[in-house]
Parts: structure tokens; sequence; C-alpha cells
């Protein structure tokens, strides 16, 4: 195990290299509530408390994997000529999902308080919901196997919805799979009540190369303009990718398998975090006037309120991800023990990390093992957040202590059920590599504020703007840069993933040093990322996944362009 | 604004004084926190707990509850500027453009009003002058400068220049917020996407990005197919 000890080593230094998102001048509680102007305060304390819940008391709800279709029973049949490559990839799994309105129970502590429960004859808060749950079925998925998903909008019209917030059209985007254009979510792609969208994913890696691997995803509603409160009103899932180095077979006979804990809903689990504020029906609170970002003071884990979760003393495979909308993380365990990070933004690393704490902006992702067999049957360990945010801007810059510390969910420890054959291999997926000589363009975007919304390169968005038109089969370098001194911002962008060639002038190691999908800048950050644009055309956005900034125009549309030296593999014939 | 209608108006101001409502639930963050306050806030409408109990008026002086009589079961645009501030900042132009889109509507089923944010020196007359130079065919509205402050403040608006536009339908109490200056088209698709029953239409930009906009059709063409597209559907 000497190589896990270099490990425990990289871990602290990759905990001391994290961009420093703690910017902020540490104020004093007291002063910070001087700075804010009686009439203008900018923070949700404001906002009214959620009613009192009871901590731990919930199961952990496991979403289950989506159930295929028979292909035939889909009426109109799907058709070809909607896709790119559809020939080329045609699906070999069918899924249907229906958006409905509806009660989900978060909390019997809220559900009990809630007028609607008569309206709907049920029992929870309201919530939109795919096939009857939020968080929808997870996407279970395999690489060579393509999926065509069916979506159903059944949510009502705006007239008639329960939901105080969001607007009834959807565009789902499954972040951050290589999906073509017209399957990927883009903002405007939106469909009505009563309507229909086909999602064809070819589960292909990027470039047909494995290094490219995705693990662990999320799929998530992308409405213009209400990507936050649409996703706040519970349209939000999980999605794996599985392959034949990350089978999600714990006991898989082939040499080459990692072993990871498995299988998904066992060993396997995805922890998709919200933090929500209620109101005093227990129905989910937002107050859409505030265009920096909106704070929850629960943090639900599944849809469900600080859940607990029984588990064997053995090893957990966690795929964590901040579900927004614009709360940031530093996740702890009560007793102070380490997490064996193994992958970032849902792409296994080379070498596994140890951390003590995980420190995520919304759209991250953190796939980490948990070894409990280091306690007994009848112990319990709690999951904390210890990061101090007060307005949707970004952190203090402070760390939360003792009674201050968030509740986000408990582990509590059950007698063994079986061996434990999972490993945590020293060496987990090879980084494709970079060459420099492919770079054809560098562009620059930067993160600011101006007149009280977000802008990119000090521009508001427009979507029918193309702010980039990177060729097809070329490699580009793209700088993130927040102007902001005071405010955090999580910059994503659809379709590729990038390497980080530099943060803040130095190069990436740790966690950072990994294929990622969201950039998640602190004050003044600078990430320098390399990128190749592969496989398929189309626009796709880049924009800031604080889902509040998102909203309000920070983003911005690139085109991904047929390259005219003319050695690309995609399909030139394509046109939208 | 038709004679008739004004006076129809004052009446309705006179005979209708809103209840006023202080809010009820105080968190635990802001108890006995002197950076925090409660004011009185409207009642009766899906964000009224959002909104002052103010009274404004107009560039003609009349004189209304800003939400009861301006806001509440209505689709509105409300903006802000002041004088001064369209010098630094200007948006008026921008948003007659945006007006003359969903013409037929403004006044009717869709109503404007820009909040002056600069309530210590703008008076009506100021503002009847502003509105006149620009042809702003809408209200303009002052008031009592801690009034102001507070409708500002229900926006997020700070400063003397803010230069966002709301859009909202409080019969749905959905709002979006476009940038003043941003292409016109899509501060009157946000009016289409708010609205509800025949005048609702999701889709406008979009129909003509994939019609109009990649032809490489310039704004002032764009402008009228606009304007054609609206009127015929």
């Amino acid at each position: 195990m000497a190589k896990r000890r270099d490990l425990l080593k990289a871990g602290a230094m990759a905990v001391a290299s994290t961009p420093a998102i703690f910017g902020g001048a540490a104020l004093p509680r007291m002063a910070q509530a001087q700075l804010c102007r009686p009439e203008g305060i900018r923070s949700p304390l404001t906002e009214p408390d959620s009613p009192p819940v009871r901590n731990y008391t919930e199961p952990l709800y496991i979403p289950p994997a989506m159930q295929p279709v028979d292909p035939a029973t889909l009426t109109p049949p799907p058709d070809p000529n909607r896709h790119q490559r559809f020939d080329e990839f045609q699906p070999a799994k069918h899924y249907v999902q229906r958006f409905t309105e509806g009660l989900w129970n978060y909390h019997p502590d809220l559900s009990r308080l809630n007028p609607l429960n008569a309206v709907f004859g049920g029992f929870g808060s309201i919530a939109w919901m795919m096939n009857g749950a939020t968080p929808g079925e997870t996407l279970v998925a395999r690489y060579g196997e393509p999926v065509f998903v069916r979506r159903y909008n059944d949510l009502p019209s705006t007239e008639n919805a329960y939901m105080p917030i969001g607007l009834p059209y959807t565009s789902t985007h499954l972040h951050n799979a290589h999906t073509a254009s017209e399957s990927d979510g883009y903002p405007m792609d939106f469909f009505a009540p009563g309507e229909y969208w086909d999602y064809h994913y070819a589960m292909m890696y990027a470039r047909n190369d494995p290094r490219e691997a995705l693990a662990s995803l999320w799929y998530h509603d992308h409405m213009v303009d209400f990507t936050s409160t649409n996703v706040y009103a519970g349209l939000s899932a999980m999605a794996i990718f599985y392959d034949d180095l990350d089978t999600g077979d714990e006991n898989d006979p082939n040499p080459e398998a990692l072993r990871l804990p498995g299988t998904y809903g066992k060993y396997d689990n995805y922890l998709i975090l919200h933090d929500v504020r209620f109101d005093q029906n227990g129905n989910p609170a937002y107050n859409v006037f505030d265009t920096d970002g909106h704070l929850g003071d629960l943090i639900t884990v599944n849809r469900k309120v600080t859940p607990y979760m029984e588990v064997e003393p053995r090893k957990y495979r966690f795929r964590i991800v901040d579900g927004g909308p614009s709360r940031l993380y530093e996740l702890v365990l009560s007793d102070g023990a380490e997490m064996i990070v193994i992958a970032s933004d849902g792409n296994l690393l080379e070498e596994p990390v140890a951390s003590k704490s995980l420190v995520m902006g919304p759209a991250n992702r953190h796939d980490v093992i948990i070894d409990f067999s280091r306690y007994r049957p009848g112990d319990t360990i709690n999951m904390l957040n210890i990061m101090e945010q007060i307005n949707g801007q970004g952190p203090t810059g402070r760390r939360l202590e003792g009674p201050d510390r968030m509740p986000v969910m408990q582990f509590r420890i059950k007698p063994l059920e079986g061996p434990d054959n999972s490993r945590i291999p020293d060496f987990l997926r090879a980084l494709p590599p970079i060459n420099l000589n492919e770079v054809v363009a560098e562009r620059e975007w930067v993160f600011d504020h101006d007149m009280g919304l977000w802008t990119v390169n000090h521009e508001f968005f427009d979507p029918t703007r193309i702010d980039a038109s990177p060729q097809q089969g070329t490699a580009e370098i793209w700088t993130f840069r927040n102007a902001g001194s005071s405010w955090a911002h999580p910059v994503h962008v659809h379709f590729e993933e990038f390497q980080v060639l530099e943060w803040n002038g130095r190069p990436a190691t740790g966690v950072l040093r990994s294929r990622k999908d969201v950039a998640m800048l602190g004050p003044n950050d600078v990430c320098k990322a390399f990128y190749r644009f592969d496989d398929f055309l189309g626009r796709f956005p880049i924009h800031c996944h604080n889902n509040v900034h998102e909203d309000n125009a920070m983003m911005k549309r690139f085109d991904i362009v047929p390259n005219k030296g003319g050695h690309h593999g995609g399909d030139s014939k394509w046109r939208r | 604004m038709k004679k008739t209608t004004r006076r129809t108006f004052l009446a309705g101001v006179a005979a209708a004084v809103p209840v006023v409502a202080t809010a009820a639930v105080v968190p635990d963050a802001a108890k006995d926190n002197p950076a925090f306050k409660t004011c009185p806030r409207a009642t009766g409408g899906k964000n009224a707990h959002r909104f002052p109990q103010v009274l404004v008026q107009d560039q003609y002086k009349q004189k209304a509850w800003f939400y009861e009589d301006l806001l509440a079961d209505k689709l509105v645009m409300v903006s802000f500027t002041s004088v001064k501030g369209e010098d630094y900042y200007p948006m008026l132009s921008n948003l007659v453009k945006a007006r003359e889109i969903i013409e037929d509507r403004v006044g009717k089923d869709v109503h404007m009003y820009t909040v002056t944010t600069d309530p210590y020196r703008d008076t009506p007359e100021d503002l009847k002058a502003l509105a006149d130079k620009y042809g702003a065919k809408w209200r303009f509205l002052t008031g009592a400068p801690e009034d102001i402050r507070e409708i500002l403040a229900s926006f997020n608006a700070r400063g003397s220049l803010y230069g966002l536009t709301w859009i909202g339908n409080e019969r749905t109490g959905r709002w979006v917020k476009k940038p003043s200056q941003l292409q016109p088209l899509f501060i009157a698709e946000a009016v289409g996407r708010l609205s509800t029953g025949k005048q609702h239409k999701p889709f406008l930009v979009d129909m003509l990005v994939k019609n109009t906009i990649s032809r490489g059709v310039p704004g002032t063409q764009l402008l009228a197919a606009v304007r054609e597209e609206v009127k015929n559907q």
C-alpha cells in the first residue's frame, strides 16, 4: 500500500492547490450585515425559514434504473432524419419519460403541511417529476449501446399549474454526454405541454477513444430563462455510463475491469444535492426577483431532506453532484475521515486522491469511495456541509463550525451481508494526450456582472448570435476568466470535456488533473483549458452553471462547424 | 391613455384603498438584526408579498397603488431609467422598438411602465418630457423617494442605473427579465412567452432563427418581419 500512502500526500497537496474559491474578505458576521442596506439587502437571509424538519429521519431515495420499452410501441416511430449519425448508432435501448406535476414527499414534516394533498389525493410537496418521481429514474447505459429517449411534456399549462415557479416548457440536457446538438437540450430546443422531444444518445466515446469515457452524468431541464426554477421544481436526475473498464460489477472476472464498488443502487449510488427552501405549506419557495442566486436552507439528497442511508461496513462508491441552483459545498464526514476521490466531473482520474473534504460548485461531480469497514454496526456518520454562503453570488470564505455546519445526510452502519470484492485500484483511467500542435485558435471568455445581470465577454445571452465556431476535427485553447472579485462562477461548456492546462498560471494537480466539464471559477480565477471538437455538428451553449446566473443571461452560443480541411469524422451532409 | 379611462381609473383608486399587510414571518437570521426591517407589503396577487404597498404617480400626475393597480392580475413590462440615467445608459429608444413589435397589445392586455431610478429629482413633468422626447407611449412612474426606493429594491435594482426590464404575468406569477438594451425582439418574445391563451407564443424567436436570422437578414428588415409574423398569428 505504499502507493496509497503516496496518494495521501498527493491528496494533501491537492487540497492546497485547489482553486481559491475562498476569496471574499473575512468580515465578522455583524459587519457583513451592515454592508447591506435595509431595503436592498443582497441576501436570501430575508426569506422566511423553512418549517422545522427533523434531520436523518427519512430514508434516502434511490431512483431505480430506467426500464427500456419496446420500440414498436413508439408512435410515431423514431425519425432517423432528425438525428445526426442515427444509422451509425442505431438505438439498442429505447426509453419513455413523461414529465408531470404532482406531489413528492421531500419529508413528512413538510408534506403534512400541504393543503394540496387534498387536491392531488396524495402526500407531499408540489413537484415537477419524471415518470412520477424526482429525481427521475437513473439512465444506466453502456458504451456501444446507443440510447433513444422520448420525453413527453405532460406538465399542465402555466395557467393551470400549481407549481408557483418555472415555466412548463422543457429542454433536457444530458450533462455532459457527447451528444449531437439536436439531442443535447439546447435552451431554445424546448417543447410545450402536450408535445414530445426525441433524444438520441450515441453512446460513443469522443473521438472513439476509451480514454474519453464519461461515468457520472446527470440530466436536467435547460429551458431558456427558466432552468433554475424548472430544475428546482424537480426536473433533474442522474445517468451512469459503464464500459469495459468501469463495468459497475465488482465481481467482474475480466482482469481489465477496475472492479470499483457496484452494482448501481446497491454499492454504487448517486447522490444529487439540491438546497431547497420551503414555504409554510411545505412547498418549494423561490424568489425570482433575486438575480444573484437562490439559496435553500435545507439540503436535500435525491430530493429527500437530510435523509439517512443504511450501509454495510464495506466500500461504497458515491457519485455526488451539486444540483444547484447556486450553493457551493465543502462536504465532510462528521468524524473527519477521508474519502477517496476517483472521478472529477464524472470522469475517472488517473490515480485516486484521498481527501477529507470535497469542494464543489453547481454541476460539479465527485465520485468518491467511502470505506465504512472502519465502523461497527450501529455506528452513525453524518455528512455535513462546512462552506458558509449567505447569498447566491458565492461563498463568504469562512467555514462553518460546530452546530452551524449544515446537515446533508447520515450513514447508519448495519451488519455486513457478504464479502466486499471491490477494489480501489492505484491506476484508474489514462487521460487522453494533449497535443498543442493541434491548436488552431485561442479564445477567452470573461465572466462578469453588468446592470444587475451577468455577462460573458461583457454581453448578455443572445441565442441567435454565434460567438465561436470551432471547426470539427480541430483543437483550441479556451481561457475562462472570472472578472469578479467576490463571486464564483461554475463555467460549463456543453458537448466536450476539457483538460486544465493552467489554473491561475499553475499546472493542474490532484483532482484538477482530469477531464472536466465545469470549471469552478473562484473570485478572479483564470482557467486555461484544452479542447478538441469532434464527431457532431451544431449549436451548443457555454454558460455559468449557477442556474440563476445562467437564467440571467450568463450564456453564449458556440457552433461546431464542418472542417473546411475535410479531415473530420462527422457526417458532413448533416444540416439543421 | 384616454380621458374616460383615466377618470374611471381615478375613481378606482379613490374607492379601493388596499389593505396594508405587514410581513408575517421574520426569518431567524433577521431577528434582532438592525440591518433588516419589515415594511408594509401589498396583498392579493401571486407575488404581492414581494412588493411594497406604495402610491406612485405617472407623467400625467395620475396616482395609483403600485401593485394593486398596476401589476396585480396583469401582464406587465417594467423598466427603470431616469432623466439623467438615460444619458449614460440609454434604453428608451430600444424599448420603443420592443413596444412597436407588440403595439397592438400595449395598453390593452400588456402594460408598460418605466420607474424612475432618481425619484429625488424626476418630477412628473420631467418624466413627461423624457417620454415625449423618445415617443415612449407608456406610463412613467415616480413618487415619494422612499416609496420608489422600495419598488426598486423589490426588483433588486440598485443605484441610479439599472439596465433590466422585467416582464411579468401576475395572473400566473411568472416573471423574466431581459437587459433593456437587448435586441427588442427578445423583449417582445418574453411577452409572448409569458402570455396566456390566444396571445401565448413560445417560439417567436427560434422560428425566426431558422427562417430569418440564419439567412443574415439585417436588423431593420428583421424587425419588420417580426411585426408581420406577430400580426399573422
